[in-house]
């Protein structure tokens, strides 16, 4: 569903991608592993279209459409979903409007009528059992005020509203404490179909007790080097990233 | 709150709030207005200054709170485009003690509009106790639009609360990807962000009609 061919993207004039590839089959869970700069934000937010960055070379085709060819909300309606690792607060627009906005734009790209305000709530409340989610927040501002658990299970939640064929976790492990991921953790499994895929991309293990990746690689310097199943990310947990970071030095 | 009172095209218009007073005012879309309002003891003045015409605007609002505990609560709201030219100006004077005022103006200008927004507040030395804020936000929408805002405070007694605070910015990037993310396009993420912007005065409208015609108003802009 996923077919990335050797990417490269600057951001501020600096090539952080340098030659990518990596392939995603339909239902695989993918864990994306690496220090800090070495791109996996970098990736998301290529794939995801973010104007900050630049695409200097490589292809990228996603259910056999060119993906780097659309604007951000094209992509969205395609079905690719990112939970960003710093969910943006947006004072005044309540969390319902954004919702049915955000809904009713994927219908009216499929060729849909808008959801009736009834089907609506229906499906909202419908999700909030779930992942056991109290309404009160959804009366708010998007995000505003919101505590780091709250964002992270926010994302989780539009998420289940949206149901995209494939998912990006930025880092939805980080600023939130061992409960918090759980329950972050245990959402996503919940919403989870088997034909839907996503990249999981963390510094630490710890996300992956929770959902299991099929796959598991290692960024470094703007490129895979390597890919292992769920042993990797143990031995990663023991053992760092030295000795990746040494192997493939260049 | 009793009395309303509709001021659209006026040049010079001088109201007295007697004591104990409540008035809401409502300025809407104003071309050429000199509005001077006197409030004696504890009257509590509600306005707002909604300017979405396309045409030249001069506004000037004068309020002296001449007698103790009177409560001033200036908003305002502008949407200009074109090559529309808006000024706004607020004297707000404080001669006596235990007095509050506030005021918000947010202003969006669109094309090569220009907005300048003048917001004197005075705070005499008899006025002890005395508690004004002011805030003045602004979006620009274009390369081309011009924002002037110049609070001036001047504060001449020594036990009072006072601030001001002037932001002028573009529409969030952030959130506007975010929200492109989510497939919402670009242009509607535009709409729903102006509108979240101006609502925070829209909101303050005590009228319902009044409120929903200024909504209809600012969605005929967008």
């Amino acid at each position: 569903m996923l077919d990335i061919n050797n990417l490269h993207a600057t951001v501020g004039g600096k090539e952080i991608l340098k030659g990518l590839n990596l392939h995603i089959g339909e239902g695989e869970i993918h864990a994306l592993m690496g220090r800090n700069g070495a791109g996996k934000s970098t990736l998301s937010a290529v794939l995801t279209g973010n104007p900050a960055y630049t695409v200097t070379e490589g292809t990228v085709r996603f259910n056999g459409k060119d993906l780097l060819g659309m604007s951000p909300d094209e992509r969205a309606n395609e079905g690719l979903f990112l939970s960003f690792q710093y969910p943006v607060e947006i004072p005044g627009v309540s969390m319902v409007n954004f919702l049915k906005a955000a809904l009713n734009a994927k219908r009216k790209y499929q060729g849909l009528e808008p959801l009736s305000a009834s089907d609506f709530l229906k499906l909202k409340r419908e999700k909030e059992k779930l992942l056991e989610i109290t309404s009160g927040m959804q009366n708010r501002s998007v995000n505003e005020g919101f505590s780091g658990g709250e964002k992270k299970k926010n994302e989780v939640f539009q998420m289940a509203m949206l149901q995209p064929c494939l998912a990006i976790l930025d880092e939805t492990d980080s600023g939130l404490d061992v409960d918090a991921l759980r329950i972050v953790a245990e959402g996503f499994n919940k919403i989870r179909t088997d034909k839907m895929s996503a990249i999981i991309i963390t510094h630490y293990e710890r996300m992956l007790d929770y959902i299991h990746p099929d796959y598991v690689h290692v960024l470094y310097n703007g490129r895979i080097v390597t890919t292992g199943d769920a042993s990797l990310a143990k031995e990663i947990d023991d053992r760092g990233f030295d000795w990746i970071e040494e192997k493939y030095n260049d | 709150m009793s009395e309303e009172l509709l001021i659209n095209n006026s040049e010079k218009v001088e109201v007295e709030l007697s004591a104990g007073e409540q008035r809401q005012i409502r300025l809407l879309s104003p071309r050429n207005l000199h509005l001077t309002i006197h409030q004696k003891q504890g009257s509590d003045l509600l306005l707002h200054a909604v300017s979405l015409a396309d045409e030249d605007a001069h506004i000037s609002i004068n309020v002296f709170q001449e007698e103790p505990d009177c409560t001033t609560a200036l908003y305002g709201l502008a949407f200009t485009r074109g090559k529309q030219v808006v000024n706004i100006e607020t004297h707000v004077f404080h001669n006596v003690g235990h007095g509050k005022s506030s005021q918000l103006f947010k202003n969006v200008l669109a094309d090569d509009s220009r907005v300048s927004f003048y917001g004197e507040l005075k705070v005499l030395p008899d006025a002890q106790k005395t508690e004004a804020f002011q805030t003045n936000r602004n979006l620009l929408l274009s390369r081309s639009a011009k924002v002037e805002t110049r609070p001036q405070l001047e504060i001449y007694a020594d036990d009072v609360k006072c601030s001001h605070g002037a932001t002028t910015g573009q529409l969030d990037a952030n959130a506007l990807f975010y929200m492109q993310q989510r497939g919402i396009p670009k242009e509607q993420a535009q709409r729903l962000l102006l509108q979240a912007f101006l609502e925070e005065v829209v909101q303050t409208i005590p009228d319902e009609k009044f409120q929903a015609d200024v909504r209809r108003q600012i969605n005929e802009r967008l």
